[in-house]
């Protein structure tokens, strides 16, 4: 293949002049050959007179002027398929788990189309989390996408191993998961649990169910713009094999934030709040992607950073659009020490329609949030007037809103370090009955201390007899 | 900027709010001042005539009238429950529900059953919800109730009481003890009970004239109707002392509030002001 030389390097971002007639394509693969360097450019303008602007997808440290760069003719590509089960690859498919080279003869580029419209599948069965208010408020669809909201330390990636841990472990079919910009030490943790839980087995890797891609927060901006690409490929494959796979990605955010380090530096001009221009083509290219079809479904599942609390923010806002499931996280509620610090109020699913999830679960539902909506009225009353003022009938609302919230918490099995309690997976036929026996006022005469931190309704009575 | 015009709405609404409590406070408090004088001017002839019942309870008289008998066997016990007519004065009426609940699950436990004549909307309003007996109600009584209005309720007690449908009669009242302290009491109202402080040496009666049931009927009547009404005054007085106090810690409250929102307000102009200047300083710099 042809061969150029690099005359410009700035950070992440790296120009190399090739021949006007052997021009790379956009996204096309580059190798810089330098002495003891092979750092991998990814085509993303071409300037004009053979010179094109490239994003490095690893360190530039040690490059310079003149160096040597490869054309590999095709966009970075990928091992898939069954051998990647049980390991550790980074952006460019390269295993990082230190158990020898990916050994497959499969291979697919990380660049793709998203699936036709005529090929897509939609889903309406549900998927059982055993989280009460998910399970309630924000039910899962198979094959549906899930977005976890929420700002610094409120509980995204909590929430998110719970989940894995729910849904992963007893799923029988495959599951991906892409770190992406977040902790090495959570990508560490993640691997060693799964090992732990035999998702993972490292004697055997046929016997694994989970593929793991990591781009951390370490890692240069082009690696943690590119990953979540691949974590995606890896679904794909399995999908088009007919598998129903689990895709998780966290950190979404982190994705944008990589494009808006390589934005400026490509030479375009911020746009709002300093993000790129081309945020909501960028975010749509990834989302559109990670769909299910006739063939197989890719449930996903996304944590999503808010900057600043504020959902707003042009990011998670482009990022919404694209869900099935909103799970927002709250800050407010996590200061009351109320976990998981999801808001019942803020949080979505398409999925909770009586026709998908049936007549009861509906109403049960809506009236676990009208009470918590009229209790978020009356608390202003409250603040300024005191709880005397209020009605009867008011007071009952209060006093029930208050259970639905604590009830609304449960221990997390990955959470037990923090609570010291064993996590608890409540079906959704014990969650209805929780929550409707509340609303019906079955419940008025316990404390509000007894559903604080329990699975079901049953433990909350067995909780008020020790009280 | 997120949400700056929420916040903005949200202070507007909360100033609206301390401008009617502060105003409702003032309000309290001069009507306080009336309420108190008008109670004080009650209070001599309701004491002096409790006075006289007080002995006429321990005499040993040749007439003993039905109001003075002590039955043996309580099975009713009526009520006479004074409430205000408007709400926002904090826990007056809530604290002496919930005294008053206590007493009559303890009646109840020990199989006694309970008529309400409730004064005052607050009354009629919780204890129509929670399904007790009323036989009679009177509202909308105003700042300076009259006695005629007191009246009928009072009527309906004493004939359920002379009947034998109940067999005690109490009157549930706050107490005016100082302007932040009021307390509910409960008193007996029929049959009239003797004073126990003072001391009788002998058995002694008065003298009637021109009979001994005359007098009685009419005294007793104008010494129950007097008690209600003085009860009734009283809690009038409570309501202004503790509507003041209320409204007081309110307008406090608001002002809390509004601190709070104005905080969260300016930070939030604040962040759209530097965000906006960030972005125009890099975008001249890009260009």
């Amino acid at each position: 293949m042809s061969s150029g030389k690099i005359v410009q390097i700035i950070g992440a971002v790296l120009d190399v002049e090739f021949p006007s007639d052997a021009i790379p394509n956009i996204y096309d693969a580059l190798i810089v050959e330098g002495e003891g360097v092979s750092t991998t450019l990814e085509v993303q303008q071409q300037l004009g007179d053979g010179i094109v602007r490239t994003i490095a997808l690893g360190s530039t440290d040690g490059l310079q002027r003149g160096l040597s760069v490869r054309n590999t003719g095709e966009a970075i590509s990928i091992p898939v398929g069954g051998k990647t089960l049980g390991r550790i690859m980074n952006v460019l498919g390269e295993s990082i788990d230190e158990k020898g080279p990916i050994d497959t003869d499969e291979h697919m580029v990380i660049h793709r189309e998203a699936p036709k419209f005529t090929e897509l599948s939609p889903s309406t069965e549900l998927l059982e989390t055993g989280v009460k208010v998910i399970d309630l408020i924000i039910p899962f669809a198979k094959g549906g996408k899930v977005g976890l909201f929420g700002g610094a330390g409120v509980g995204k990636t909590v929430n998110m191993m719970e989940l894995i841990n729910n849904i992963a472990t007893q799923h029988s079919g495959l599951s991906v998961f892409a770190g992406v910009g977040e902790r090495t030490r959570e990508g560490n943790d993640f691997y060693y649990e799964m090992q732990e839980s035999g998702v993972v087995n490292v004697d055997d890797f046929e016997k694994s169910k989970v593929s793991m891609v990591y781009g951390q927060m370490n890692e240069p901006p082009g690696n943690r713009l590119r990953v979540a690409l691949t974590g995606l490929t890896l679904a794909e494959k399995f999908r088009d094999e007919g598998r129903d796979v689990l895709l998780f990605i966290d950190n979404i955010y982190r994705f944008t934030l990589a494009g808006v380090e390589c934005s400026a530096l490509l030479g375009r001009m911020p746009s709002a709040v300093g993000y790129q221009p081309t945020l909501a083509e960028e975010m749509g290219r990834l989302q559109e992607r990670i769909t299910s079809t006739k063939t197989g479904s890719i449930t996903s599942i996304q944590a999503v950073y808010v900057p600043a609390d504020d959902l707003t923010d042009p990011s998670p806002a482009t990022t919404f659009s694209h869900l099935d499931s909103t799970v927002v996280l709250s800050r407010q509620i996590a200061e009351l020490g109320l976990y998981p610090a999801i808001d019942p109020l803020d949080s979505t699913s398409r999925q909770l329609d009586p026709l998908v999830v049936g007549q009861e679960h509906y109403d049960v539902a809506r009236g676990v949030q009208n009470t918590l909506q009229r209790y978020k009225e009356l608390r202003d009353i409250i603040a300024i007037l005191g709880m005397d003022e209020l009605s009867e009938e008011d007071k009952l609302v209060v006093s029930r809103a208050r259970k639905i919230q604590r009830f609304l918490t449960q221990p997390y099995f990955v959470a037990k370090v923090f609570t010291g309690l064993d996590g608890e997976f409540v079906p959704l036929k014990e969650t209805l009955r929780g929550f409707k026996e509340i609303i019906e006022g079955q419940h008025d005469d316990i404390p509000e201390q007894a559903f604080y931190n329990v699975g079901t309704i049953d433990q909350v009575l067995e909780k008020a007899k020790g009280l | 900027m997120a949400g700056g015009k929420e916040v903005r709405t949200k202070i507007a609404s909360v100033k609206n709010t301390q401008k009617i409590t502060k105003a409702m406070e003032m309000v309290a408090a001069s009507k306080m001042r009336k309420a108190q004088d008008r109670m004080l001017a009650a209070r001599p002839y309701s004491e002096k005539i409790r006075n006289v019942i007080s002995h006429l309870a321990h005499a040993n008289p040749e007439y003993k009238h039905p109001y003075l008998v002590t039955r043996e066997e309580v099975k009713r016990i009526g009520l006479i429950v004074v409430s205000t007519d408007r709400g926002l004065c904090g826990g007056l009426n809530a604290n002496m529900f919930r005294m008053l609940l206590k007493k009559i699950q303890n009646w109840e436990i020990e199989g006694k059953e309970i008529d309400l004549c409730v004064i005052g909307t607050k009354a009629a309003g919780f204890f129509g919800s929670i399904g007790v007996n009323i036989i009679g109600q009177v509202t909308h009584i105003g700042d300076e109730p009259n006695p005629e209005e007191l009246i009928g309720t009072i009527m309906i007690m004493l004939n359920a009481y002379r009947d034998g449908d109940i067999d005690e009669v109490h009157l549930v009242s706050n107490q005016f003890v100082n302007s932040m302290v009021q307390t509910p009491v409960i008193q007996q109202l029929v049959p009239g009970e003797p004073d126990e402080k003072e001391n009788y040496a002998s058995y002694w009666d008065y003298i009637y004239e021109p009979d001994a049931e005359e007098v009685l009927d009419g005294f007793l009547s104008r010494y129950i109707e007097s008690q209600v009404y003085a009860g009734v005054i009283e809690n009038i007085s409570c309501e202004m002392a503790a509507r003041m106090v209320a409204m007081k810690s309110a307008t406090e409250n608001a002002g809390a509030l509004i601190d709070e929102l104005q905080l969260i307000y300016n930070k939030a102009r604040q962040a759209a002001i530097t965000q906006e200047l960030s972005e125009i300083v890099a975008g001249a710099a890009a260009v």
